[in-house]
């Protein structure tokens, strides 16, 4: 069967996309980190498919705020128009493709091309010509070329997504429960608002190495180890033996730390005033209502656990929507890995406060988030130069032929089933969530269109894992 | 202040800069967080690609988010970091040149100075890896009583340094050196 033809004509047919990816054996074929080809195919067949995250509704306030933002290598502007409404329109002037805006945010009235002056409105449309009637003789009919719009935009709870993929499900559907689970980790305090500033760095690393890195709790010990020696950590928390795997289907996952139905049980009987005190409490007064209390913070309030369901309140791990979008444990940050070629990926972090948050708890959060993540973040300076160094050894020809070991775990673990359909793996540290987004990353690959997709995906699995 | 002072006080600030530079090229970061005052604010803010209409929104305010926003404390949880040996983006050790020019004496109260630099942060790591940050600082420094320090040192604390790259994107694996 063949699978995919690239863009460069190259072909690259289904067997040899599964043969890359063993999720019997848990191996990896180091060449979905190099292959230029299967770059390519990324691009067409993930990106341009799925739905990405643009940005927060209050990153886009008023009439004319826009917000570039990336789906793949397509640049898009995220603006609200002069109806309030939330557009998503490819920046590229459909004369001659020049990007029509060239900052990173602002506010505008329209978008003119800088190149001929082709003029077009916060929804897209043309609105002027330069020299239509003297230079095209009126033989332009601007209605029909408009900006390139994506296929379809809608918002989870205020947190913006776009796909350019008229066949895509709506958004509620791609998400699933697990992924729907994992964006209400960005509620647990209540409605937020975005923090002004995006993090953004280059990282000269594949992509995927950077969002399985999400799930790793084998790392924390090791990679950031400096970060616990120098105090910043709590070393008791850089490996909690009680994790949760939460997998859904088009590859959202959700792995990490897991509260346990005892410990969640207890906070079940609490007020959500009981909770915030939680909260407040320091990391030492915090310790002392351990085990009884699970040390995660933030403590999840009764909505919040209501929508996440009685198996994803109790994940503390870190969400990805597939593909690349990680929303942090504590959810008050999310981070975008936006490929840049097989070798190189833009690390992008949006940051969040609760609405009702004191500005004593805004500050205690912005301490810890500022030092966390970030090129200057005390965890993920050690993170880099591990992702790339993974990465570009798959340059090599024999290192390039050795196959990645993506075991941990395998076939040992049990997925089980709450009688309200949540399901979870319940275990130590794993790479279930890793060979799962794998998995399912080689069939967004095999998939011909998004009817293919959705006729060959992978169910949640069920059983033996 | 008359010509002779204001020379010397130029001369002073640029003889701590340049010794600054040197401990942390030579990589003696306790020493450097000697010159660092109890009250010190490290920061810098995001800067972004904007329209000449929206400069406003060029950096991040004080509040919002940024890529270095630390007090006296952090920046000796950093020290920490760079000492252990698992520092893993700074061991191998990378090796840095700091440049400080442009040095301009922007205010001076009482034994307080605001002096607005420029700066060159060269940075080589591992055999292939080059950075460079360029950009202006805002510095505050506090002169110290005789002796607080070497005595061929000019005596002064650094209790604000604002750090303003003239890039936006950082194209770096990361910010693991002090500026």
């Amino acid at each position: 069967m063949l699978a995919g033809t690239n863009s460069q004509g190259g072909v690259i047919d289904g067997d040899r996309l599964s043969s890359l990816v063993d999720s019997e054996r848990g191996t990896i074929d180091r060449r979905i980190y190099s292959d230029p080809d299967i770059y390519k195919l990324e691009l067409e067949r993930i990106f341009a498919r799925a739905w990405n995250f643009m940005c927060h509704e209050s990153q886009i306030p008023n009439t004319g705020d826009y917000f570039i933002n990336f789906i793949g290598e397509d640049q898009v502007i995220v603006v609200r128009d002069n109806d309030g409404a939330v557009q998503v329109l490819l920046n590229t002037c459909r004369h001659r493709g020049n990007a029509l805006c060239r900052a990173e945010q602002g506010n505008t009235k329209s978008f003119v091309c800088s190149y001929h002056g082709w003029n077009y409105g916060l929804d897209g449309r043309l609105l002027g010509i330069p020299g239509q009637k003297n230079f095209y003789r009126d033989q332009i009919d601007p209605a029909e070329w408009g900006l390139v719009k994506a296929a379809k935009v809608d918002d989870y709870k205020g947190f913006y997504f776009a796909t350019l993929d008229p066949g895509a499900p709506d958004l509620h559907d791609f998400l699933g429960d697990v992924g729907r689970t994992g964006m209400e980790v960005l509620l647990a305090q209540g409605e937020v608002v975005a923090v002004d500033g995006v993090q953004k760095n280059i990282i000269d690393c594949n992509w995927k190495i950077a969002v399985d890195n999400l799930f790793d709790w084998y790392h924390v010990k090791i990679s950031h180890r400096s970060a616990a020696k120098a105090g910043f950590l709590n070393p008791r928390m850089m490996m909690p033996m009680d994790q949760m795997v939460m997998l859904g289907e088009y590859g959202h996952a959700i792995g990490g730390p897991m509260i346990s139905e005892a410990q969640q049980a207890e906070i079940d009987q609490l007020s959500d005033e009981e909770r915030a005190d939680i909260d407040l409490l320091s990391d030492a007064e915090r310790a002392k209502l351990a085990p009884r209390i699970n040390e995660r913070r933030p403590v999840r309030k009764k909505a919040t656990a209501e929508a996440m369901g009685p198996v994803g309140v109790r994940a503390s791990g870190h969400p990805n929507i597939f593909p690349n979008l990680w929303i942090s444990t504590r959810g008050m940050q999310v981070s975008l890995r936006l490929p840049r070629g097989p070798f190189e990926t833009e690390v992008w972090w949006f940051t969040f406060m609760p609405k009702k948050f004191t500005p004593d708890q805004r500050r205690g959060a912005m301490k810890f988030i500022s030092h966390s993540f970030g090129p200057a973040g005390l965890l993920e300076q050690d993170d880099g130069e591990n992702w790339s160094q993974s990465t570009q050894s798959s340059r090599g020809v024999v290192s390039g032929r050795i196959p990645h070991n993506m075991q941990m775990g395998l076939g040992q673990d049990e997925v089980l089933e709450h009688p309200l359909g949540q399901k979870r793996i319940e275990t130590r540290v794993n790479e279930h969530a890793q060979r799962w987004t794998y998995k399912c990353w080689a069939e967004w690959l095999r998939a011909d269109d998004w009817d293919d997709l959705m006729a060959m995906r992978s169910p949640s699995p069920t059983g033996r894992i | 202040m008359d010509a002779g002072e204001r020379l010397a006080l130029q001369f002073d600030v640029e003889q701590f800069f340049y010794h600054e530079a040197a401990l942390l090229d030579d990589r003696e970061f306790r020493a450097w967080l000697d010159l660092v005052a109890d009250d010190m604010h490290y920061w810098m803010p995001i800067r972004r690609t904007v329209t000449r209409d929206n400069l406003d929104q060029e950096f991040t305010k004080i509040g919002g988010m940024s890529y270095f926003d630390d007090d006296k404390d952090d920046l000796v949880m950093r020290v920490e970091k760079l000492e252990a040996g698992s520092a893993w983006s700074e061991n191998p050790a990378s090796r840095t040149r700091h440049f400080v020019s442009n040095v301009r004496i922007l205010e001076t109260y009482r034994d307080e100075i605001a002096v607005e630099a420029a700066f060159h942060l060269y940075r080589s790591r591992l055999n292939g890896k080059i950075d460079h940050w360029i950009g202006k600082r805002r510095d505050r420094l506090r002169r110290m009583e005789q002796g607080s320090q070497q005595e061929i040192q000019p005596g002064f604390q650094i209790f604000q340094r604002h750090i303003f790259l003239d890039q936006t994107i950082i194209r770096s694996t990361n910010l693991s050196n002090l500026f």
